[in-house]
């Protein structure tokens, strides 16, 4: 049976098309501010690293707001555009677009390395600034991107500090620490960092007695903590992500396995502070070197006030995308236009330093923050304490750490 | 017949929309609408047509995306020719994977476990390996150009991505009417009756896949293309392999348009549910697995056996 179709159902039809292909041009007529899309994964596998940069950045822009807005443009607000990119390129890919139509000054975001590969690179085709809060592959600020600005260290920095770090703490206690152990999950994070570790390490006069991998998920750290225990190594360096950190943390303090120290590099929860309070036993002077604030500046005193008063975590996303935030209102506060060549140019020039993180005056180098670096950590009475360098430290490294009953 | 014209005239229609808009946003909303109908179209060679339910079309995807961009990146094959070869190695690992597992006649939900289980372990070694990227992945460097195979211009990318999709209907109708597509059907309404009549079902099957795996290389090619960069969990995981069988589960098994149709709907749902549901993180997965249970339950036989029903009765 054939029917042709009314002609009222042709309009109907035609005005519901108009509608959907009109949606964007809505957006666009909203009152004057300046728009920032916040672009983070808060569904999917990386959800509660993605919600809490989403925090962070929020934070900045309330403070930001009450203390008068954008004074360059007669105290414009900021206005977060949110995206969700459901910790997948193509969706973060997608956002952009969206956020781009939304007439966004700036992007922050995505957290992940992948996600970010894809997103600045969508953004470069709408010429639109993109600063990465995290992201830590090397690949993501050495595509040649004008668009793209990492203010976080990346990956090479990363461990070649995190390397100088582990013998400068070595030397200043008298050497204690001769033999290494490194356990690691089998992606790429690990496998990289294990690799690493196993060229450079000797070349500082440290013995690597076992090297043992193992997959994401592990359920079961019962073996591994055995191995570990029966090699007896001065140090373990973990690299795994966050839930395989906190368990084996928890099967060696189990197994009474008692290294002279645990010795991460950007481990998964060793700068987490749920970790810290919810398992001190596990994490007590475990130590990490990762993205932290300069817990000395009075800004970071402010913010960990703040943070403390909303009842969140105090973690690194936080506190990235809280200084990241504050770095693009300072180039849109130089650029007086939330035009998007003029942001580029504004974050290209930035010499930004009224962050919390410990890194000194922002400087990019195609797209890098040459000053950007990490600290080492240590949890101390269900708290994250900077122990190196001096300079940010807010306690003495407790190293080598003294044997438990 | 008419599902026919209506699904020309879908295709006819998506081929307008760069010209009706200019919002990148929904460009690129199409453009993955499209992508996801060539991989559903891909899936729904096998399975619609073949009644051969693959849980890991990610692998003949992922094949295509990764094979394009390490024949790229480690050999400096050019973008084309890496393409096509692609694309052949996806079509090729579907036949021998065909010619393997049919062998052993491995039907139903032992051939589904086993499809899933070939995609986990192409996903677990290419994470492995430093020559195909590892945990990292693959990244094509970005040099836009037309003989790189990247375009400046979504639209271009727009329109090749509906070019292939018509083509992948193309192929669907020839199913429709063609000897092999004959057989094919008569090996799924019911295989030993196919083979007394003289089907060789094992080589019917085994092409049926080359050609499932040939066109989901042409997804991940495109894929690969358009985002210039993938990692094993979204060339090879999970969650791609469900993509492919959405689209046509929810438009219509074993119709040439339905796919398509599924695709553009399950979009068009993602987006509403993103829409209703404003900032709260999550509820629009929920509001969408929601929709989803609520159309398998009272659409049993997709958008396209809803639309056969209407029309009969």
């Amino acid at each position: 049976m054939t029917r042709t179709p009314t002609r009222r159902e042709v309009l109907a039809g035609a005005a519901a098309g108009g509608a959907v292909l009109g949606m964007p041009a809505i957006l666009k007529a909203q009152a004057p501010s300046v728009k920032v899309g916040l672009l983070h994964p808060v569904t999917g596998a990386l959800a509660y690293e993605g919600e809490q940069g989403r925090k962070g950045a929020l934070l900045a822009i309330e403070e930001l707001n009450a203390a008068g807005g954008i004074k360059s443009m007669g105290g414009a607000k900021l206005e977060a555009v949110l995206a969700d990119a459901q910790s997948k390129p193509e969706v973060g890919a997608a956002e952009i677009d969206r956020l781009a139509e939304a007439g966004v000054a700036a992007v922050l975001g995505p957290f992940g390395s992948g996600i970010a590969l894809a997103t600045t690179q969508a953004a470069a085709k709408h010429n639109l600034a993109h600063v990465v809060d995290v992201g830590v592959v090397d690949q993501i600020v050495q595509r040649g991107l004008k668009n793209t600005f990492r203010f976080a260290p990346g990956f090479g920095r990363v461990t070649a500090q995190g390397l100088e770090n582990l013998v400068a703490l070595n030397t200043a206690a008298g050497n204690p620490v001769k033999t290494v152990l490194i356990v690691h999950e089998d992606g790429a994070f690990g496998s990289g960092m294990a690799k690493l570790m196993n060229e450079r390490l000797p070349q500082f006069g440290f013995q690597i007695l076992d090297t043992i991998g193992h997959p994401t998920p592990t359920r079961d750290f019962t073996n591994i903590a055995l191995k570990v225990k029966q090699a007896n190594p001065d140090l373990v360096i973990p690299s795994n992500y966050k839930n395989e950190f906190i368990l084996m943390a928890r099967t060696l303090r189990q197994q009474r396995v008692q290294p002279k120290a645990i010795f991460a590099v950007l481990g998964g929860a060793a700068s987490n502070i749920r970790f810290a309070r919810e398992y001190p036993d596990a994490a007590e002077n475990i130590i990490d070197n990762n993205h932290w604030f300069d817990p000395t500046k009075p800004l970071s005193k402010k913010f960990a006030a703040s943070v403390e008063k909303k009842g969140w975590d105090l973690t690194y996303e936080l506190m990235l995308n809280y200084s990241c935030m504050r770095l693009i209102a300072d180039a849109i506060e130089r650029a007086a236009s939330a035009d998007r060549a003029k942001v580029i140019d504004a974050l290209a020039s930035s010499t930004f330093s009224d962050h919390i993180m410990p890194y000194g005056p922002t400087r990019f180098e195609n797209g890098q923050n040459q000053g950007a670096q990490i600290v080492t950590t240590q949890i101390r009475n269900k708290k994250i304490e900077v122990i190196y360098p001096k300079e940010f430290a807010s306690a003495a490294p407790l190293f080598p750490v003294p044997r438990k009953g | 017949m008419r599902h026919w014209v209506f699904g020309a005239a879908l295709v006819a229609a998506l081929g307008v929309v760069p010209l009706v808009t200019s919002s990148e946003f929904w460009l690129t909303f199409f453009l993955m609408a499209l992508l996801f109908a060539l991989l559903g179209q891909s899936w729904n060679v096998l399975g619609g047509y073949g009644g051969q339910f693959s849980f890991g079309h990610a692998l003949f995807f992922g094949l295509g995306a990764y094979a394009t961009g390490i024949l790229q990146v480690r050999h400096g094959v050019p973008a084309w020719p890496a393409a096509i070869a692609a694309i052949a190695i996806a079509a090729a690992v579907g036949a021998a994977l065909g010619a393997l597992v049919f062998r052993y006649r491995l039907r139903g939900s032992y051939f589904a476990l086993v499809t899933l289980a070939f995609a986990e372990v192409a996903r677990i070694l290419v994470a492995s390996f430093d020559y195909t990227g590892s945990g990292f992945g693959i990244l094509i460097a970005l040099a836009p150009g037309a003989g790189n195979f990247q375009f400046a211009d979504r639209r271009v990318f727009y329109w090749l991505a509906w070019a292939l999709v018509c083509l992948g209907c193309l192929v669907a109708l020839w199913l429709e009417r063609s000897r092999f597509g004959a057989r094919l059907i008569a090996i799924r309404e019911n295989e030993a009756a196919a083979q007394a009549l003289g089907i060789d079902p094992l080589r019917t099957k085994t092409l049926a896949l080359a050609l499932s795996g040939a066109i989901a290389g042409v997804a991940g090619v495109l894929y690969m293309q358009i985002f210039l960069f993938a990692d094993s969990h979204i060339a090879f995981g999970p969650t791609m392999s469900v993509e492919a069988l959405l689209a046509p589960i929810i438009g219509g098994l074993g119709t040439a348009f339905g796919p398509l149709l599924g695709a553009i709907l399950l979009h068009a749902l993602g987006e509403l549910a993103r829409h209703a549901t404003g900032g709260a993180p999550g509820l629009n997965l929920v509001l969408y697995g929601v929709l989803l249970i609520v159309m398998l339950r009272f659409l049993p036989d997709g958008i396209t056996g809803l639309a056969r029903r209407r029309a009969r009765g």
